[in-house]
C-alpha cells in the first residue's frame, strides 16, 4: 500500500502539479517570480549555504537526470569498476557538499533575526524537505555502495516505466526505508516546486550571453511605425 | 548617424539648498511601502561626504560601472560568463548597512505608557525585522551639513586634502542631488542576465521589467551611482522612473517640480547612438568633450533629418531646440556630467557651484568691486574637488564653466546698478550680450515653462483610427481574431 502510494500516486500527482501549475503561475503572475534573495539583509552566511549548496546539490541532481535519459552509455561508463567508484566517490563529496550547505542555510534562517520578516513557513519547511533528501541520499551513499549503479539497474527501469505509463512498482519495492523516505521527498519537492520560490531552478538565464550589451524596447517600431 | 532622444535633468548646484523637498516627493509618491523603505531613488548629499550608500563613489569597493579596456569596454564587476558562475551568491553586492537599516519610531507608547518617574519616548524600531533599535546607526543623509566630518566627509574619495575637513577656514559645504541618471550606456542593463533592464527608445529612460526581473542583483552591483535598489520583499530591483507618467503628459518630475530652489531643468538632448561607445573609450580628462561631441545639434538640417527617420516627431525636434539641457550642457557649456569617468554616459547634468567666491575672509567682494575674475585656485571648494566630481579630473572645464558663471555675474550686477560691463568680461568667458541675457534668465526668473520643456508622448499618433472609441477601454494589446 506504501509502496502504490509512494511509486505510483505520489509521481503522478507531482508530475500533474508541476506540468499544470507552472505554466498558470508563470502566466498569471510573473511578479511572484523570484529567487527571493535574501543577500541583501545577510551575507555573511549565505557565503557558506549558498555556494556549497548550489554547487553541490546542482550536479548530483543532473547525475539523477542523466541516468534516466541517457541509460546505455552510463551502463557503458559504470561498467569500468574504476569509473564507478570514482563517479562514486565524486558524488559522494558533493553530497556532503550540499549537506553543509542547506544546514548551513537553515541554521542562518532561523538564527538571523533580521531574516525572521522574510522568511515564511514555506521557506523553513522547503529547507527541511532539502535536508532530509540530500541526507538520506548521503546516507544510502555510504552504507548502499554502488550508488551510481544499482540506481542505473533498478530506479531508472522503474522511471521509464513511469513515463510509460505502466508503473513497475517492483523494480524499487524492496529497498529499505531511507530509499522510500527519499523517493518520496523527491516527489514532494516535484510537486511543490511550481508553489514555491523554487520555480526560480526552472530559469537559467542564457539568453544574455549573445545579447549587445544595451538593451532598447520600442513602444512603436524605431520608424515610428 | 543613428539620431534618437533623451530626456536629461540638469541641476544648478549653485541654487540647492539641501532642503530634501525632492527626496520627500519622490518618497511619497514612489517609495513609501513594504521592501522600499530604505530607498531614496532621489537623495540629496552633503559635499564633501560620503553619500548615500556610503561610499557610493568608490568604485574599487563597489565594482560599478565600466572600465575601457584597449579598444572595447567591459564591466567593472563581472562578464558574462562569470555573471553565470555567481548566480547564486553576488559577490560584490552591497549590503543593507551600507545604505542603512529603515526606522519608524513607536508613537503609540507615547498614549499608551504606564505610569512612570520619566516621560515616555518614542523609541526606534526596524522597518525591516520590527525589533527595537536602541541606537541609530545611519540614515540616507547621515552626514548631513558635514555633521561627523572626520567619519564622512573626510572619506570622500574626491577630496585631494583630507585635513581640510577640521580647518574652518578652509572647509567647504555643497549639496548634491542625485537621481538615477538613465545612462545612455547604463552598465544596469548590461549587466542583467535576465533582460529586465531595459532603456526606452523613444525617450531614453531606463526601467526595470518587473514582470522579467528575478532577483539576481547584478545592476545593484553595476550601477556606479548606486542607484538601482533591491526590493527585500518583492524580491526584484527597482529604480527611479524618471516620473515617466508625468513626463509622457508634458510634465515635470516630482522632484523637479517639488524643488523650491528651481534648480532643475528638464529637456530633450538628440545624440548619435553609434558614436557613444567610441566616446567611452577616450582617457578620463577628455570624457567631458566626448560627451559634448556625442550631443547633437538640434537646428542642423542633417540632424533633423536623420532624426525624423529614426521617429522623433516634430514635436520633439521643438522641444530639443527649446531645450534648456541643450543650452547649459552643450551650448554653453555649463553643466557637467556626474563622474563621467564611471563611463555610463550619464544623462543628469550640474552646473558646478560658484558661492562662496574667495576663500579668504575679507576678500570676498573683491570680485564685485573690481570686476576681476578670481583665479580659480581661490575658490572656496577647490577646483581639484569638483574637478573630480564632474570632470574626470579635467580641471579646464570645470574652470571654464565657473569663468562663465563669475563674467554672467560680473555683466549682470552692472546691468543692474546701472554701470558700464567691464570690457572685455563677456567675451573673455565666450559669451556675447544676448547669451548673457539669455543665461542670466535661465539660471534666475526663468518660469517653469523655461525651465521644463518636455514634450508630451504623443500617443494619440500611433493610429488614431484603430484608438477611436476604445480609449480607457483597457484592451492594452492587440484584440481581435489572428488572420
Amino acid at each position: 500500500m506504501l509502496n502504490v502510494f509512494i511509486f505510483v500516486v505520489l509521481p503522478y500527482a507531482a508530475l500533474a502539479l508541476l506540468l499544470f501549475v507552472t505554466p498558470y503561475r508563470y502566466f498569471s503572475n510573473r511578479l511572484v517570480w523570484s529567487a527571493y534573495s535574501t543577500q541583501f539583509l545577510e551575507q555573511k552566511a549565505l557565503f557558506w549555504g549558498s555556494i556549497p549548496w548550489h554547487y553541490g546539490i546542482l550536479p548530483v541532481l543532473a547525475a539523477h537526470l542523466v541516468s534516466v535519459i541517457l541509460p546505455g552509455p552510463m551502463k557503458a561508463i559504470l561498467g569500468n569498476p574504476r569509473a564507478l567508484i570514482l563517479l562514486e566517490d565524486i558524488g559522494q563529496g558533493l553530497g556532503l557538499l550540499a549537506l553543509f550547505g542547506c544546514l548551513a542555510l537553515l541554521l542562518r534562517r532561523l538564527r538571523t533575526p533580521m531574516l525572521k520578516a522574510v522568511t515564511s513557513a514555506a521557506d523553513l519547511a522547503l529547507l527541511a524537505l532539502l535536508l532530509v533528501e540530500v541526507a538520506t541520499g548521503v546516507y544510502m551513499g555510504i552504507f548502499i555502495r554502488g550508488g551510481p549503479l544499482w540506481y542505473l539497474y533498478t530506479a531508472v527501469p522503474y522511471f521509464h516505466s513511469l513515463l510509460a505509463f505502466n508503473p513497475q512498482v517492483e523494480y524499487v519495492a524492496d529497498f529499505p526505508m531511507v530509499f522510500k523516505v527519499h523517493a518520496a521527498g523527491a516527489f514532494l519537492f516535484v510537486a511543490v516546486l511550481p508553489f514555491t520560490k523554487l520555480v526560480h531552478l526552472l530559469y537559467l538565464p542564457v539568453g544574455f550571453l549573445k545579447d549587445p550589451p544595451i538593451l532598447y524596447r520600442w513602444r512603436t517600431s524605431k520608424t515610428g511605425e | 548617424m543613428d539620431v534618437r532622444a533623451q530626456l536629461v535633468m540638469v541641476f544648478n548646484l549653485d541654487k540647492c539648498i539641501g532642503c530634501h523637498a525632492c527626496s520627500i516627493s519622490c518618497k511619497n509618491i514612489w517609495t513609501d511601502r513594504r521592501g522600499a523603505e530604505y530607498m531614496w531613488w532621489n537623495n540629496v548629499e552633503s559635499k564633501p561626504g560620503v553619500g548615500y550608500p556610503k561610499g557610493w563613489e568608490d568604485q574599487g569597493t563597489y565594482k560599478g560601472g565600466w572600465v575601457a579596456g584597449g579598444n572595447r569596454l567591459r564591466l567593472r564587476a563581472l562578464g558574462k560568463v562569470p555573471t553565470l558562475l555567481n548566480l547564486f551568491f553576488q559577490p560584490n553586492l552591497p549590503k543593507l548597512t551600507d545604505y542603512y537599516e529603515p526606522f519608524d519610531f513607536d508613537y503609540g507608547n507615547l498614549y499608551g505608557a504606564g505610569d512612570a518617574d520619566d516621560q515616555p519616548v518614542a523609541g526606534a524600531f526596524s522597518q525591516i525585522s520590527g525589533r527595537k533599535i536602541e541606537s541609530i546607526q545611519g540614515g540616507p543623509n547621515w552626514d548631513d551639513d558635514l555633521s561627523g566630518s572626520r567619519l564622512y566627509a573626510a572619506n570622500d574619495v574626491n577630496l585631494e586634502d583630507r585635513g581640510i575637513v577640521e580647518d574652518y577656514g578652509r572647509m567647504f559645504l555643497q549639496y548634491l542631488p542625485r537621481i538615477c541618471n538613465h545612462c545612455l550606456h547604463p552598465a544596469c542593463v548590461a549587466s542583467c542576465p535576465s533582460r529586465a533592464i531595459y532603456k526606452r527608445g523613444e525617450d531614453g529612460i531606463v526601467l526595470v521589467d518587473q514582470n522579467v526581473c528575478k532577483g539576481w542583483r547584478f545592476c545593484t552591483t553595476a550601477c556606479p551611482y548606486k542607484k538601482v535598489y533591491f526590493n527585500w520583499d518583492s524580491g526584484k530591483a527597482e529604480k527611479c522612473i524618471f516620473c515617466f507618467p508625468r513626463t509622457e503628459t508634458g510634465q515635470c518630475n516630482a522632484c523637479a517640480h517639488s524643488c523650491v530652489g528651481r534648480i532643475r531643468y528638464v529637456g530633450v538632448l538628440l545624440y548619435d547612438t553609434e558614436r557613444v561607445e567610441q566616446a567611452l573609450l577616450e582617457p578620463d580628462d577628455r570624457l567631458v568633450e566626448a560627451h559634448r561631441a556625442v550631443i547633437l545639434d538640434p537646428r542642423d538640417p542633417a540632424v533633423r533629418e536623420a532624426a525624423r527617420k529614426n521617429g522623433v516627431s516634430a514635436q520633439w525636434l521643438d522641444a530639443a531646440v527649446n531645450s534648456p539641457a541643450y543650452a547649459l550642457v552643450k551650448e554653453f557649456g555649463l553643466a557637467l556630467p556626474l563622474h563621467p569617468e564611471f563611463r555610463t554616459f550619464p544623462m543628469a547634468y550640474y552646473i558646478p557651484s560658484l558661492s562662496p567666491v574667495l576663500s579668504v575672509e575679507g576678500e570676498s567682494h573683491e570680485l564685485m568691486e573690481h570686476g576681476l575674475f578670481p583665479e580659480v585656485d581661490s575658490m572656496r571648494a577647490p577646483l581639484s574637488y569638483l574637478a573630480s566630481l564632474l570632470s574626470g579630473g579635467n580641471r579646464d572645464v570645470v574652470a571654464a564653466a565657473l569663468a562663465r558663471l563669475i563674467a554672467l555675474r560680473v555683466f549682470t550686477r552692472a546691468k543692474n546698478l546701472d554701470q558700464p560691463v567691464p570690457g572685455g568680461v563677456l567675451e573673455r568667458a565666450g559669451l556675447d550680450e544676448a547669451a548673457a541675457v539669455r543665461l542670466y534668465r535661465l539660471l534666475t526668473i526663468g518660469g517653469y515653462g523655461e525651465r521644463n520643456v518636455i514634450p508630451a508622448q504623443q500617443r494619440e499618433e500611433q493610429d488614431p483610427h484603430v484608438r477611436k472609441g476604445a480609449g480607457g477601454f483597457g484592451i492594452l494589446k492587440k484584440a481581435g481574431r489572428r488572420k
